[in-house]
């Protein structure tokens, strides 16, 4: 915290001494203003009984001299008496007040100014006047014989010397005091300064040092508080020490494999930079990424996952150097630094070992796993000048040879951040085509697969690009799920398909009975049911009128909220489809676990229906299950008689394809349901074409 | 040779022991210095004519003349003569010694002192006024006089005329508020009488030895001590004046006690 402007700073040990300074200072200035008032006290005493000594002398031998009229010897007496010091005057006064005989010394100041001032010495005037001096001291003292008064003597004593010495003695009390308390502050400083403010100043030392991230301990020299507070601060910095290490570790090092993480990396890509530019030598870098791990984890558990992490990155370091750097990015990913590779054929070699090492077999928790990987390559100071380029072409590379295919490597190229920037372009472009009206929803007629009647049709989105033209869905709807835009896009589908079949209701438009729909992994969550229910009620969708499409990958999401949703979805009443069966994983399980109520038997398979008998056996095996689950089939791109007269005649419930009818658009397909309307398409042409 | 004692027996011991020791000196043969405790015992002696060569006031010497005789008298303030007087305050608006009646009259030593009491009793007289008619104090010496008339304690004062002059007078009082009321015809100073029984020719050497004792710085030292700016001649016709008025204040043959 900073010190207020406008505030002294003062040091502790400035505050310390000014109070002892001015504790000292109080004390014997009190004790001495003390000593010095019994002092002027005793010696005004002294001064009173010396004038009550003198007094008595002349009040005893002047009664002979006044009788004898002797006023030369009554002056000797006063004279005698005045002479005396701190003796004012002295004088002997008739009974009735009249001087015999008087002596003042004209010397004293309080005499001299008045003798001054008044230009005479009249001496009743004179003794009237000083006599109420307050630094007079007036004692009289009858004169008696015979018990007859026969006058007075009275005499003046000044104070004025007991108050000059007074005033000498304060000053060289003072001086004394001074002295004396100068002494002591600078010893009790002194002393001070070695016991507490050279160990406080080493603790604040210290503690800059471990302010500044650096280890730092203090001598301890006593036993009393400040040893205890300078051990305290090496317990302290001791446990900020272990804290930082363990910090440093977790800020650099990967607590699962124990490698260096992302932030040591760069830390190390940087300085391999700088190292390389001062010696003009190439490295290389390898961004690794296990193909699949995803299903490893799904299917054989996270501590298997992680237990293999920890084996592919013990692996990796096994077949690298000292100097070479192996790093933990996160998920799957690892960064494998070597440092002075000479070429691409050095690199590429050690692509291979890696790429080797990496998918040997191995057991984990008894079970034989073969991992696959993904990496891409880059050269410095060919393929990127800094850390994060380098870093970001690698990881570019990677997705690149993962794309490829599993186990294999690829150097970076700049072809492929030609590829990014145009995913860039198409992502922001992506983000306008809503707003700009671009995106379009179309509809793919499916026809009940035995009697060829129009039940409904699958919606699908088409997007129109200024520049690009049609823009294929297989494009754009990958990148709107890794971007996340495939949530509003989803939902906008979502709800025009809802406006569009309540409006053809309400115009009278019923052929279509449903509105098969697409829906995202991405778009799947939890909420989703919620938004549906909504945009039904909004537009009066009956559940049976919307059949939702999910593809394998949905479940292989997280499988408590992937069923929690389902049942939700199940709740609102809609028909579930599992979209693309057979092209993914197609685990029986999933149908076990999750109830659908459709299949789509993918393309893919029908393509080589009725010639290809795998095809065969495998579309007939999956229709078998399905009715076995009681489960309603759609076979999607059906583009031949042939392959419509199998479908059916193997029980399939439902086809679409561009044989028995292509994609429309939003008007194109109202007047194809308008015709329905009319009776003038039933389903003859799907009739005559299964008849043949 | 024996001294009055008008001061404290050492203090006389110290003035006039150069002057014996000069004596001594000139004459060839001891001269012892006595003084007396008081006047009582310093009378006494005269009157046992214990003192060869005796220094008293003019009183003493009128009544002792029948055994001693003045050979020589003091001068004193460079003057051998002295008038008697009567002192009084400016202020009191006395001017008539007549005026006197019934007033306090304070004098400046015993009734033996010739200027300090006779003469201003002499005055007195003169003015038609008795011992009964004013009211006498008595100071110790002189100068108290005047300090007692000064601070209004009498109303007159006697002593002698140079009584104002006297320095320690005037470093006493202001003696410019006092002022001389009558005086006495001039009076010779203290006389110094040797017994009359002594030799003509010692007395003669005895004369001649004090009364030269000008002539030199030694000489000098002497006076000085003595407190007396010389000595000179006299003979007992000189008292004469002296005589007449203690005759007339205390009656031939009367002492004043």
């Amino acid at each position: 915290m900073r010190v207020p402007e406008g505030m002294l700073r003062l040091g502790l040990g400035t505050k310390f001494i000014l109070t002892v300074l001015t504790i000292l200072a109080g004390t014997m200035a009190v004790n001495n203003l003390y000593s010095l008032y019994s002092s002027a006290r005793f010696h005004e005493k002294q001064l009173v009984e010396r004038g009550h000594a003198l007094g008595r002398l002349i009040s005893l031998v002047s009664p002979e001299a006044i009788l004898g009229f002797d006023f030369l010897l009554l002056n000797e007496y006063t004279r005698q008496v005045s002479a005396q010091p701190d003796v004012v005057y002295g004088v002997i006064l008739s009974p009735k007040g009249a001087p015999l005989s008087a002596y003042i010394d004209d010397s004293d100041p309080l005499v001299r100014a008045r003798i001054n001032a008044a230009g005479s010495s009249d001496v009743t005037r004179l003794l009237r006047e000083i006599d109420a001096h307050p630094e007079l001291i007036q004692l009289a003292f009858p004169i008696v014989h015979n018990n007859v008064e026969l006058g007075r003597f009275v005499v003046g004593l000044s104070k004025h010397s007991l108050r000059a010495e007074s005033r000498r003695q304060l000053a060289l009390q003072l001086v004394a005091l001074a002295l004396v308390v100068l002494f002591l502050c600078a010893a009790i400083y002194l002393v001070f300064r070695a016991n507490v403010l050279f160990p406080i100043k080493s603790l604040i030392s210290a503690s800059r040092h471990v302010g500044r991230g650096e280890h730092a301990l203090v001598e301890i020299k006593s036993n009393d508080e400040l040893g205890q507070l300078a051990s305290a601060f090496n317990a302290m910095a001791e446990e900020v020490r272990l804290e930082q290490a363990k910090l440093h570790r977790q800020a650099n090092f990967d607590t699962l494999t124990g490698l260096p993480n992302r932030l040591m990396a760069m830390d190390r890509i940087n300085q391999t930079i700088s190292r390389a530019r001062r010696t003009s030598q190439r490295f290389a870098l390898f961004f690794i990424d296990l193909d699949n791990f995803k299903s490893v984890n799904d299917s054989l558990g996270h501590a298997v996952g992680d237990e293999l992490l920890v084996a592919t990155g013990a692996r990796v370091q096994a077949i690298l150097r000292d100097a070479d750097t192996v790093a933990r990015l996160g998920g799957d990913e690892f960064l494998v630094l070597v440092p002075d590779v000479i070429n691409e054929l050095q690199a590429e070699e050690i692509a291979e070992r890696l790429v080797r090492s990496i998918s040997e077999p191995q057991l984990l928790s008894g079970r034989k796993v073969v991992a696959r990987c993904s990496i891409g390559i880059v050269l410095f100071p060919d393929n990127g000048d800094t850390a994060a380029e380098l870093m970001a072409n690698a990881d570019n590379a990677m997705y690149q040879a993962k794309a490829g295919g599993h186990g294999s490597a690829i150097f970076f190229t700049e072809d492929m951040n030609t590829r990014l920037r145009d995913r860039m372009q198409m992502e922001q472009d992506l983000n306008q085509a809503l707003e700009l009206g671009q995106l379009a929803l179309h509809f793919q007629p499916i026809f009940d697969a035995v009697t060829g009647c129009h039940r409904g049709a699958e919606v699908l989105l088409r997007w129109q690009h200024p520049e690009r033209g049609s823009v294929s869905p297989a494009d754009f709807i990958p990148l709107a799920e890794a971007t996340g835009q495939i949530v509003g896009i989803g939902d906008w589908v979502l709800e025009q398909a809802c406006r569009n079949w309540s409006h053809w209701r309400q115009s009278g438009l019923v052929g279509a009975e449903f509105l098969a729909i697409n829906i995202s992994r991405v778009q799947f969550r939890k909420r989703f049911a919620r938004r549906l229910s909504a945009l039904m009620a909004q537009y009066n969708v009956p559940p049976h009128a919307l059949e939702l499409e999910i593809t394998e990958s949905v479940l292989l999401d997280d499988h408590q909220n992937v069923a929690e949703e389902l049942n939700s979805l199940r709740a609102v009443g809609v028909t579930l489809s599992l979209d693309d069966f057979g092209t993914g994983y197609s685990s029986l399980s999933y149908l076990k676990r999750f109830r659908f109520d459709v299949l789509k038997i993918d393309r893919s398979f029908v393509s080589g229906l009725p010639d290809k008998p795998e095809d065969v056996l495998l579309v007939k095996a999956i229709l078998a299950m399905a009715k076995g689950l009681d489960l309603r089939v759609v076979a999607e791109g059906v583009e031949s008689h042939d392959q419509l007269l199998f479908l059916s005649g193997q029980g399939c419930d439902y086809a679409q394809g561009y044989l028995l009818a292509m994609p429309m658009s939003v008007e194109a397909y109202r007047m194809y349901l308008e015709t329905l309307v009319a009776g003038a398409v039933r389903s003859a042409s799907l009739r005559s074409r299964v008849t043949g | 040779m024996g001294i009055f004692p008008r001061n404290k027996p050492g203090e006389t011991t110290t003035m006039y022991t150069p002057l014996a020791n000069h004596l001594s000196a000139r004459l060839g043969r001891k001269v012892v210095l006595a003084t007396a405790r008081d006047f009582d015992s310093f009378s006494r002696a005269v009157e046992e004519r214990r003192y060869d060569i005796v220094f008293y006031n003019q009183f003493h010497y009128i009544q002792s003349s029948k055994s001693y005789t003045v050979i020589a008298h003091n001068e004193e303030f460079g003057r051998s003569v002295v008038a008697g007087a009567l002192f009084v305050r400016k202020d009191s608006g006395i001017t008539e010694v007549s005026q006197l009646r019934g007033r306090t009259i304070i004098f400046g030593g015993g009734r033996d002192a010739m200027l300090a009491y006779i003469a201003p009793i002499f005055l007195l007289m003169q003015a038609g006024l008795g011992e009964k008619d004013f009211k006498s104090e008595f100071a110790v010496t002189p100068p108290n006089a005047a300090v007692a008339l000064s601070l209004k304690l009498a109303d007159a004062a006697g002593g002698g005329e140079i009584l104002l002059s006297l320095p320690v007078v005037k470093k006493t009082i202001n003696t410019d508020e006092l002022r001389m009321l009558a005086s006495t015809e001039p009076l010779l100073f203290l006389p110094w009488a040797v017994k009359r029984s002594m030799p003509a020719k010692l007395q003669e050497r005895i004369r001649t030895v004090i009364v030269n004792l000008d002539s030199s710085d030694a000489d000098q030292a002497i006076l000085a001590s003595a407190r007396t700016t010389g000595i000179r001649k006299a003979q007992d016709k000189d008292y004469e004046p002296h005589r007449r008025m203690i005759n007339a204040v205390f009656g031939k043959g009367v002492s004043p006690k």
